[in-house]
């Protein structure tokens, strides 16, 4: 273990310089505009805003340079240590028996030079900012500071045993491509568009927007023909697009008791989720992607990291039937693939009532405006509403399901996509059974189990069913009652 | 599940929940009277209209104070056991909730101004995934209960 204390890349001066200059330019491109704006563009101002640009560029690679001066990090007996501050000292220490994980993230510009940015978190680390970053490590640094943190936190019994990390699964190209495409996140992209066109509309001049519609308006039909999915394609396209950003090169690996995920084009993310953290695990299938029989794996963590804060993509695409095998090699405490019981056939009613509802006043407010306000029938459209209403009520019936396995909750429910989560009994923080008069005459209740998951809880949540087996469920949940088959 | 949990609230619960129901209802009512006002007033709409507004507070009033905080402390009921804290709440949707005292990690007790007044006190108990409460207990029984959660909490982590 060395003492010594050790400086960043040199390219964590251009890092330093650049986040600068990205603060302060925020603060001068509306004034810099405004000023070209009104002196006109002449050679004396292009001149005079060029100097300013240098000026500042200087003094960010000067305050670049100063700050890579002041950080020295080190690994000294049993704990990490960060200087840091260029007028005034910080001095951050992290025992290394709070380190949680050591991750790295590698932007644009690392990736350019082949550094990473290396991530220190504590367990009881905020969700926001890492405990302590360094902006520039080459690949050797950064293993070095990862074995030294890592090697000594190990028993000397540990050392041996702790294996190289093992691969579990990598998202293909094709995959990827699939998951853009089936990501359900064009609606996102659609609302960007419009974002954008209004945008676009307000720098173009009048006159020119009025003679474009002078000229379509004859043909407004085939225009809104073609326009529409056109628009819809692009923000597809978007979808796509996001998705290849965050999620290429998906790499799931585990080594002992730690998850890894590495992912991104341009910046390369690497997460650690210790399997510790993990509170429950949701299977989700999309409302595009069922029908192909694929799915992602989220997981509730308890809170720490960045995006691993509350609920973090164990993957992003894969399809259904392998999710179980996935879960036995990543996180065995969560693979269950029982056999679920299904809901009574009296919840049925309340399923499709409930679903119908909304439906059902809109389509009244509907009606009545049209009859009393404009004297006509149109409201009356508003029915074409009930039945796909009551179809999503059924389906929701349909795929409700809840199975008790060898101490894991699972339960299976459907808002739009079908999500089922698997929590193990001992990450459950609380159970609960409601009921409504309404569900008492039916002999029926809500069945609520609390996980942690980032600074808060997520509910696990089966409605409608026997009450009865909502109590027996809560009873044989609780800690009293240990059902350990042995397996 | 077992049976209902054992214990109630202190019944000095339902006069402090009808006072703070007075006191939030209040507004309302300062509301509905200028409503009411307004409508003989300004738009000349006759009496039996224009009181509409302060008859339909006045039907909240004899809901929120009149009514409910009886239903709600008959409801509500409490009780530690050896591993377990069992509660129950609800006047419409009936609520039954089960914490393990192993996945407790602090208890506090709670004593606003008027509860002060009323010498009652709220336990309130938080796990991972967020807080529980129980309210309005007289504080020597809340502290009593406070005291037993923190002990429980700590045998259940030493098994």
């Amino acid at each position: 273990m060395s003492f010594k204390e050790r400086r960043l890349h040199p390219v964590a001066m251009l890092i330093g310089a650049m986040r600068t200059i990205r603060r302060w330019v925020s603060a001068f491109v509306l004034p810099g505009v405004a000023f070209l704006m009104s002196q006109g563009f002449n050679l004396r101002t292009l001149v005079l805003v060029a100097l300013g640009a240098l000026v500042v560029a200087a003094l960010a690679a000067l305050w670049g340079f100063l700050s890579w001066r002041a950080t020295t990090y080190a690994v000294s007996g049993s704990a990490f240590r960060l200087r840091t501050g260029v007028f005034q000292k910080n001095e951050r220490t992290i025992p290394l028996e709070h380190v949680q994980s050591v991750d790295t993230v590698q932007g644009v510009i690392q990736r350019f030079f082949d550094v990473f940015e290396v991530r220190v978190e504590t367990a009881g680390g905020g969700t926001a900012e890492p405990d302590a970053s360094l902006s520039a490590l080459n690949r050797a640094s950064a293993e070095a500071l990862r074995r030294e943190i890592k090697g000594s936190r190990c028993e000397p019994s540990g050392v041996e045993e702790e294996a190289k990390s093992e691969v579990l699964r990598r998202l293909s190209t094709r995959e990827l491509l699939v998951a853009g495409a089936t990501s359900g996140q064009i609606g996102i992209a659609l609302s960007l568009l419009a974002v954008g066109s209004q945008v676009f509309d307000d720098v173009l001049s009048e006159g020119f927007v009025r003679n474009l519609f002078d000229a379509l308006a004859p043909r407004s039909t085939t225009v809104a023909l073609v326009l529409v999915p056109a628009v819809v394609l692009l923000a597809w396209l978007l979808a796509i697009a996001g998705t290849i950003l965050a999620y290429a090169g998906f790499t799931l690996s585990r080594e002992g008791d730690l998850l890894y995920i590495k992912r991104g084009l341009l910046e390369r993310r690497e997460a650690t989720i210790p399997l510790a953290r993990i509170q429950a695990v949701r299977i989700s299938e999309g409302v595009l992607r069922q029908p192909f029989g694929l799915a992602s794996l989220r997981v509730e963590s308890a809170g720490y990291g960045e995006d691993a804060g509350v609920s973090t993509t164990l993957f992003p695409l894969l399809p259904r039937r392998e999710a179980h095998a996935l879960l036995l090699r990543a996180a065995p405490e969560f693979a269950a693939a029982p056999v679920l019981a299904p809901l009574p056939r009296r919840a049925l009613r309340r399923y499709v009532f409930r679903a119908t509802v909304p439906a059902l006043v809109v389509l009244a407010g509907a009606a009545g405006l049209s009859f009393f306000v404009f004297g006509s029938a149109a409201g009356l459209l508003g029915l074409l509403l009930v039945p796909p209403a009551a179809a999503h009520g059924w389906l929701r019936y349909r795929d409700a399901g809840w199975a008790l396995e060898r101490d894991r909750l699972v339960v299976r429910s459907r808002s739009l996509a079908r999500a089922t989560a698997i929590a193990p009994r001992r990450r459950l923080q609380s159970r609960g059974v409601v009921r409504s008069p309404f569900q008492r005459r039916a002999r029926l209740a809500t069945f609520l189990a609390e996980v942690a998951s980032g600074a808060g809880g997520a509910a696990v949540q089966v409605t409608d069913l026997d009450t009865d087996a909502a109590e027996t469920l809560a009873g044989d949940l609780g800690p009293g009652s240990r059902c350990r088959v042995a397996t | 599940m077992k049976g209902e949990p054992a214990e109630r609230l202190d019944p000095r619960a339902k006069t402090l929940w009808r006072i703070t129901g007075t006191l939030n209802t209040l507004p309302l009512l300062a509301g509905a009277g200028l409503g009411s006002w307004a409508l003989v007033q300004l738009a000349d709409r006759p009496f039996l209209i224009a009181v509409l507004p302060i008859v339909a507070v006045f039907a909240l009033v004899v809901l929120s104070v009149g009514i409910m905080p009886g239903l709600r402390w008959r409801r509500w009921r409490y009780e530690i056991r050896s591993d377990e804290v069992d509660l129950q709440r609800g006047i419409f949707w009936v609520a039954r909730t089960l914490v393990p005292l192993a996945r407790i990690q602090h208890v506090d007790t709670r004593q606003g101004p008027l509860q002060r007044r009323f010498g009652l006190a709220t336990v309130v108990f938080y796990t991972a995934a967020g807080p529980n409460q129980i309210p309005e207990l007289s504080t020597p029984v809340a502290a009593d209960v406070r005291d037993r959660i923190a002990e429980l909490t700590r045998e259940q982590d030493e098994l």
